[in-house]
């Protein structure tokens, strides 16, 4: 289990819906960024995924390594949370 | 009806599986679910399909307002989980008949069922001119609602002249400052009251007829503009922007069936006689993957709910035949 999950999502977004359902079907917990309600955190999402898109879900393990998964992609979403 | 285990192999058989959880399986599934036919949906994307990336849906019958698409995808999926079907988030790779059985590989292991829907719908054409690829996700797009919210007071480029691409591109009118809309026809092909509706916006919106897209550039990891050519005059023009949204048309998502069984027309759709039925038995076929079908999401509706009479059917028959032959 990850020591912090972060997902910045839009309110329009439903590729971000299909990743906050699949982390409560797995019993995780998670902290969203509406970036819609928080314009200003647009500028962080971007430096973080290096792109102009969401979702972007940023998982931080126990030793604080960070991995980004950008989009809805259960390929890099499951082992990152593993 | 329900999964079985087979004696002689301890697999378990489920009713049927479909693959695709847009508006095709999950109408198909509400119907095969209430005649207590076991159904598994598999959904690699998105539950609701296109449907749910799309902004605003006032064309499907019985919303006399309309709706939100992802408001729709998620009460399709709602109406079908309450009868019983599950939904599992993952991908199927392979299909293979095995005679009164079909074996499907997927990402969670193989499975098997007596019916097969394949519903996998259709996915956003790209361009295919230099810089898309380079800037996907980085100035080139294929979602609005996905990704429009970052281009606040943004100057954009729209490409394309259907549906998709006017709907789309008024929408993105709650966020840009402008929209330079490409046509590469001296037409929209999209809907009348579209076009009316886009009349709305001619404050943002610029339409440019006879107009190719043919490049998108950038600098220091950001596009700045798109170049293309005015048809009438012969001229290559260039449109400053700050990001591009491409909607050019739909191809079938079949990739996994290139070397299947199941015969695909000449641009990838999947063959089916008038049951929704491919040449493997068992195996049906509906919504946008299907050759011929008007891609809408009401008829995708509809061929989800005959293809799932006609499952009923076939698991009938065979559930027949297995009784005779004791």
């Amino acid at each position: 289990m990850p020591k912090n999950i972060t997902i910045f999502t839009t309110n329009t977004c439903a590729y971000c819906g299909m990743v906050k359902k699949w982390l409560g079907a797995k019993g995780m917990s998670y902290e969203e960024v509406n970036l819609d309600a928080n314009p200003e955190r647009q500028a962080e999402a971007m430096a973080l995924s290096g792109a102009l898109t969401v979702p972007v879900t940023v998982v931080t393990r126990h030793d604080d390594s960070r991995e980004v998964i950008v989009g809805y992609n259960l390929a890099k979403l499951a082992p990152a949370v593993a | 009806m329900a999964d079985t285990t087979d004696k002689a192999t301890a697999r378990t058989v489920h009713d049927v599986i479909m693959i695709g959880a847009g508006p095709a399986a999950l109408s198909a599934a509400i119907y095969t679910t209430r005649e207590d036919v076991e159904t598994i949906l598999f959904e690699r994307g998105v539950v609701g399909g296109l449907a749910a990336v799309t902004d605003w849906i006032d064309n499907y019958p019985g919303f006399s307002k309309g709706l939100e698409g992802l408001t729709f995808a998620e009460e399709l999926r709602k109406q079908a989980e309450r009868f019983g079907a599950t939904i599992e988030l993952g991908e199927v790779t392979k299909i293979t008949n095995e005679g009164d059985v079909k074996k499907l590989e997927t990402t969670s292991g193989d499975m098997y069922a007596r019916a097969v829907l394949i519903a996998t719908g259709s996915d956003y054409k790209k361009i295919g001119v230099p810089g898309e690829q380079e800037y996907y996700a980085r100035g080139v797009h294929y979602c609005a609602t996905c990704d429009g919210a970052f281009y606040r007071d943004k100057r954009l480029v729209v490409v394309g002249g259907g549906n998709s691409a006017v709907q789309e591109a008024i929408f993105l009118t709650r966020f840009a400052s402008h929209i330079d809309l490409l046509v590469r026809s001296d037409h929209f092909r999209a809907s009348e009251v579209l076009q009316h509706d886009l009349q709305k916006h001619t404050d943002k919106i610029t339409v440019h007829f006879n107009t190719t897209t043919d490049e998108i550039v950038g600098q220091d990891g950001k596009v700045t503009k798109v170049v293309g050519t005015d048809k009438t005059k012969g001229q290559k023009v260039d449109f400053p922007t700050d990001g591009v949204f491409v909607f050019v048309g739909l191809k079938p998502n079949t990739e996994f069936l290139q070397h299947s069984d199941i015969p695909l027309d000449d641009i990838g759709f999947i063959k089916t006689n008038e049951n929704l039925e491919t040449p493997m038995p068992g195996v049906f076929a509906a919504g946008d993957v299907r050759s011929g079908a008007t891609m809408q999401i009401a008829t995708a509706a509809g061929e989800g709910a005959t293809a799932a009479l006609r499952i009923r059917e076939y698991l009938d028959e065979h559930a027949r035949q297995h009784a005779q032959k004791g």
